[in-house]
Parts: C-alpha cells; sequence; structure tokens
C-alpha cells in the first residue's frame, strides 16, 4: 500500500485541545486522497490546510481518507485500481506579505471528471476558516448534503487545581476542536452556553450561566468584540437556561419569580420581559423551533418530567412526548420536524430523537447519563455529554446512530456542548 | 520530479476553467479571539469573599457564633435528604426544620440561606429548577412556624455541587438535599 491512513497520526495532545476520536463509521466509508497543497513561490508556507481538511472528512465517518505517496502519480486509472473514488489536490501562493491564493480542485475518479476547482484570496490568519469551507465544499459535491465544518463549537471544561477545587472554564473552539479560547474561568459552576444565530464573527455572542455571584445568573460574552461580558439584570430567584431566538435579538430564560419556574422572552435592546408560560410546576429548558413559531420546554405539570411545545401564535400548549417517564431538554432540529432529548430507560438516561408528526421516539445511545443534546447545523448529527468510567467527555452521533466520535480531555470533564449555525 | 510534471497540466486546465468568480475579491480573515482576549483582559477570576460557605462570618466570641456552636452540637440536622424528583417535607423533617425555625426566633441576627440541590441524574437545568424546589419547600415550612420567610435566602445549586462522587444510589441519595447555612444579618 502506498497510502497511509491518516487520522491517528494527527491526534494531537496539545495542551487545551481536545482529543477526538473515531469510534463508528459508515459501512461503506467513500475511500479520498487527499495530497498536501502544493506550496508555489519562494516565502509561501502553510498551517495544515490538507490535514485539516483530512480529519474534518474522517471524523464525519463518511469518508477513508488517505494521503498520497508523495512519488504518486496522478492518473484516474490509478485510484481506481487502488479502490479510491475522489482526489482533492490544491496550491497555496503567496501573493503579497500576509496575503495568499488557496485553490483545490476536487476530482471523481470513475467518472474522470472535475468536480469543482475553486480558489480563493486569504489572509494568513484565515488558512483554518478556508480548510473548513473546502471540507463543507468537498462534502456537499460528493455527498449532495450539507456538511457542518464552518461552524464553531462551545462547551465546558472542569479540572482540579493543585488545592483541589473544581476550576470550570467556557471555551470556544472550531468544529474540529482545534482554534480553542477560553476567557472565562471560574472556581464556581458555569453551565447551558448557547452561539446566539448570528452569521458573521462580529455580532456572535454566547449567552451562559455562572454561579460566580452565589446563585443562578445568565451572562452574555461577546468573544470577537471588545465589549465587555453583559451579566443580564437580576431577577428575584434562579435566572437560568438562555437559548436565543432565531433573530439573535432576544432570549428565552427560565426565571423564578416567586418561587415559580416559567419561562419568560427577554428582549435585549428594550430589557423588556415576556413571560411565556404560568403553571404552578417546573417550567424550564425552553428553545425556538427554526422558525420561531413554537418553542420546546421541559415541565413536571404532569406529575412526570416530560416534553411540551407551545404554539405562539394561538398559546396553545401541547405534550410532545408520552413514552417513559422522563424526558427533558428538548431542541428542535434545523428542519423544525424533530427534536433531540434526554430520555429515560429503565435508569439510565440516554439520547433519543422524536418524529414530532409521528410521535415516534428513537432512542440513539446506550451509556448511562447522557445530556444536553444539540443538533449540527446540517441536522445531521447530535453532539452531547457523556460518562466514560465515571469522567464526562463530549460524544457526536449521527441522527441514525450508525456514525460516532468523542471529544475528550486527559485532565478535565467536557460537557454543555453547543454547536454554532454557519459562519459566513 | 515525475510528480510535478504531471501536475503541471492538471494545475493549467484548472486555471482555464477559473474558479467561482463571487469569491474572487472577499479576502478570507478569521477573526482571532487570542488577540483581543489579550487586549482586554486577563481570565476574569470570581471574588472568592461572596461564595464563603458555611457560617463563617460570624466573630468568634459573639452570641450568635456561640448560640450556632451550641445548636451544631445538639441532635439537629444541618442537611436534609429528600427522594428521586422529590421536594416534599415529610413528618421528620419537619420536626428537624422546627428546631433551626425555634434557633432561628431566638437569635434574631442570624439569618439563613437554604440550598438546593440535586443528583447527577437528569438535566442540569432541569435539577436547578428541583434543587430551587427543594430549598422552598423548607422555607415553606419555616415560614408557617415562626414567619421567619423574611430572614430566609434560597438558592439553588441543581446537580452542581455533589457531596458523594459516585454514580450509585448512595451517592445519589446523599446528593439530593437542601443545605443549612446561618449568616450575620444584613
Amino acid at each position: 500500500m502506498r497510502f497511509i491512513v491518516l487520522f491517528l497520526l494527527l491526534i494531537s495532545a496539545a495542551q487545551a485541545i481536545l482529543e477526538v476520536s473515531v469510534v463508528k463509521k459508515d459501512k461503506n466509508p467513500l475511500p479520498i486522497v487527499i495530497s498536501d497543497f502544493e506550496l508555489i513561490g519562494a516565502g509561501a508556507q502553510d498551517k495544515t490546510s490538507a490535514e485539516i481538511i483530512r480529519n474534518n472528512l474522517e471524523r464525519s465517518g463518511r469518508f477513508d481518507v488517505f494521503v498520497a505517496d508523495s512519488l504518486e502519480e496522478f492518473d484516474s486509472e490509478h485510484w481506481k485500481q487502488r479502490g479510491i473514488e475522489a482526489v482533492v489536490s490544491g496550491t497555496i501562493e503567496q501573493q503579497s506579505e500576509k496575503i495568499y491564493k488557496i485553490s483545490a480542485t476536487l476530482f471523481d475518479v470513475y467518472s474522470n471528471k472535475k468536480l469543482f476547482s475553486k480558489s480563493t484570496r486569504v489572509h494568513l490568519s484565515g488558512f483554518r476558516k478556508v480548510a473548513h469551507q473546502l471540507s463543507d465544499h468537498i462534502y456537499e459535491a460528493l455527498l449532495g448534503e450539507s456538511g457542518s465544518f464552518n461552524t464553531l463549537l462551545t462547551y465546558v471544561t472542569v479540572a482540579k487545581n493543585k488545592a483541589g477545587e473544581r476550576v470550570y472554564q467556557l471555551n470556544i473552539s472550531d468544529s474540529d476542536a482545534h482554534n480553542v479560547k477560553s476567557k472565562i474561568k471560574l472556581k464556581t459552576p458555569i453551565l447551558s452556553p448557547v452561539w446566539s444565530p448570528e452569521r458573521s464573527y462580529e455580532n456572535k455572542k454566547i449567552a451562559y450561566v455562572s454561579f460566580q455571584n452565589g446563585r443562578s445568573e445568565v451572562f452574555i460574552w461577546y468573544p470577537y468584540s471588545r465589549r465587555k461580558i453583559e451579566k443580564l439584570p437580576s431577577f428575584d430567584g434562579i435566572a437560568s437556561s438562555p437559548s436565543w431566538h432565531p433573530n439573535g435579538k432576544s432570549l428565552l430564560l427560565t426565571l423564578s419569580k416567586n418561587g415559580n419556574k416559567d419561562i419568560y422572552s427577554y428582549t435585549l435592546s428594550d430589557k423588556a420581559l415576556q413571560r411565556l408560560t404560568s403553571n404552578p410546576s417546573i417550567d424550564t429548558e425552553a428553545s425556538y423551533s427554526p422558525d420561531s413559531k413554537h418553542l420546546v420546554f421541559t415541565s413536571n405539570r404532569s406529575g412526570q418530567v416530560q416534553i411540551y411545545i407551545k404554539n405562539l401564535s394561538n398559546g396553545r400548549i401541547k405534550r410532545a412526548t408520552f413514552e417513559g417517564t422522563y424526558n427533558a431538554k428538548a431542541v428542535f432540529s434545523p428542519d423544525g420536524k424533530s427534536l433531540a432529548l434526554v430520555h429515560r430507560v429503565n435508569n439510565d438516561y440516554r439520547i433519543a430523537t422524536l418524529d414530532i408528526a409521528t410521535q415516534d421516539l428513537s432512542v440513539v445511545t446506550d451509556s448511562k447519563l447522557d445530556e444536553s443534546p444539540y443538533f449540527s447545523p446540517n441536522g445531521d448529527m447530535i453532539i452531547f455529554s457523556t460518562n466514560s468510567n465515571g469522567k464526562g467527555l463530549l460524544s457526536v452521533v449521527s441522527v441514525q446512530g450508525q456514525r460516532s466520535y468523542q471529544l475528550s480531555s486527559q485532565n478535565a470533564e467536557v460537557r454543555e456542548p453547543n454547536w454554532s449555525t454557519y459562519l459566513e | 520530479m515525475k510528480n510535478t510534471l504531471l501536475i503541471l497540466p492538471f494545475l493549467a486546465l484548472l486555471a482555464a476553467c477559473g474558479t467561482s468568480g463571487s469569491s474572487k475579491n472577499i479576502i478570507v480573515e478569521d477573526r482571532n479571539p487570542e488577540v483581543i482576549a489579550r487586549e482586554t483582559s486577563s481570565f476574569e477570576w470570581q471574588d472568592s469573599s461572596k461564595s464563603a460557605k458555611n457560617s463563617a462570618n460570624f466573630s468568634a466570641n459573639s452570641i450568635e457564633n456561640i448560640a450556632l456552636t451550641e445548636l451544631k452540637s445538639s441532635a439537629v440536622e444541618f442537611v436534609l435528604y429528600f427522594s428521586y424528583d422529590g421536594f416534599d417535607i415529610d413528618e421528620a423533617t419537619t420536626q428537624e426544620i422546627i428546631k433551626h425555625a425555634n434557633f432561628m426566633r431566638d437569635n434574631p441576627k442570624i439569618d439563613l440561606r437554604l440550598e438546593g440541590h440535586a443528583d447527577e441524574r437528569g438535566t442540569r437545568e432541569y435539577n436547578l429548577a428541583l434543587g430551587e424546589n427543594r430549598a422552598i419547600s423548607v422555607k415553606e415550612v419555616l415560614g408557617l412556624y415562626q414567619g421567619l420567610s423574611a430572614r430566609v435566602q434560597v438558592v439553588s445549586y441543581g446537580e452542581e455541587n455533589p457531596v458523594a462522587a459516585g454514580h450509585n444510589e448512595s451517592a445519589w441519595a446523599k446528593n439530593r438535599r437542601v443545605e443549612f447555612i446561618y449568616q450575620p444579618s444584613k
């Protein structure tokens, strides 16, 4: 064999970066060769563009990724004999001090045709972003579906310091768990970070819950602007469970004014608060449907913990889950047709999907303490937190359950994942 | 060398075909938050004085501290436990709460912070709500007996601060709790 299976070589042990391990792949992944990008010009440099693309495609579970031997010929017959179905090559050419031209071509071996060739001008700092965009282009050209690579994750890590105290850190990273940035580090719990829906970096924000003042309060972090972290006004009791309106201008919150936990909408510009549920039971974990016409939430109003959907135009609330005694923390899929939620099976808490129209519930995972499910922006995968040997890590599983990978850390628990929408 | 020669016609073809024109004049740039973070501030650490737990704020020789030390050495529970997903107060628990109510009646300069907690099962946000319900249940009993509500602060930590680390019923039972934390009146 003249190819090298690349993926395992790329699992880096850099400190803050989560380790990626592919657990399950498709039965017949598409074999693809992605050669290193050729550098053109004396000062040309690369920040591992090809590696980023290889890792992305391998992680999706839908490809077997190979790297070409540098002496390999480019010839469709040659690849056909080796069972390769697609080949990617690219060039990186310096145009001025910090501006480069990156070009890439995707070649289909069996039809002996070029599926695309693209090029873009990029600042040195934008190489990763271009590699993610190219990954999305390759994914879509070969599979006919959108990828979810040019997106961001946020998650919470919890590690013990030398004094044995828990230290909580709120992190953001690219979808491949690289390019990690953390600013908020506390000795008190942080939970429920959620990306706002804007597509531009400048407007992206994260709402999260922090106990830094001795109680749960909601904060907003602007990771790409110089705005300071903002605390939402103090409410009487709990303020928690933030989630964004699809327009990014208001948030759903759980507040417990007078001790009664209900769903409220809070508008950032005028600080207006609108109460959306008023049952004496616990109502929490609300989020909007993609068209913002419905909201889904958790309530114990029936005496059991179940999922409800409120129609915001007529105000009607309908129970959505009927299977099992505990269903919680539901989120809508990007097409609005299904939910991902936490479902109790005997004594285990697993991730399930619910087809809203048919009420069909399918359990996707088989572990014990799964929580915080969230869909990838293309709707193909669900990210959630789980436990392995008593340690928290993130798992990403395809909605049918046939593919999965994990994101874990040697020295920290990883939890509370959330996946951004597509970036511009 | 052979490789280079073979690749060249392929690139020429690429150039001839052109590229999707729209992206030609856009320079992709990643806004690097690291730079921004460096410019604005370092990590935000909490003010540790705010999280001061327990009853450490009483001065050693105060009447309140002596009374509290006496309460702690008597047969009074400072942690009350709950059933799975439950926040009901049974008769035995009520008796414990009455002891605290009497203590608060006798010590008007002491306020109470009730911290509600849940076990790790189920979702974090639901457990935050459940922990608050547990603390509110206790507060309601206190309020009934002595009208002490105004001196009782309720906080929920949900499943975030477990006292027992295991993933089994004995650990979970210890974590489904309300803690009594006395503080000087404000």
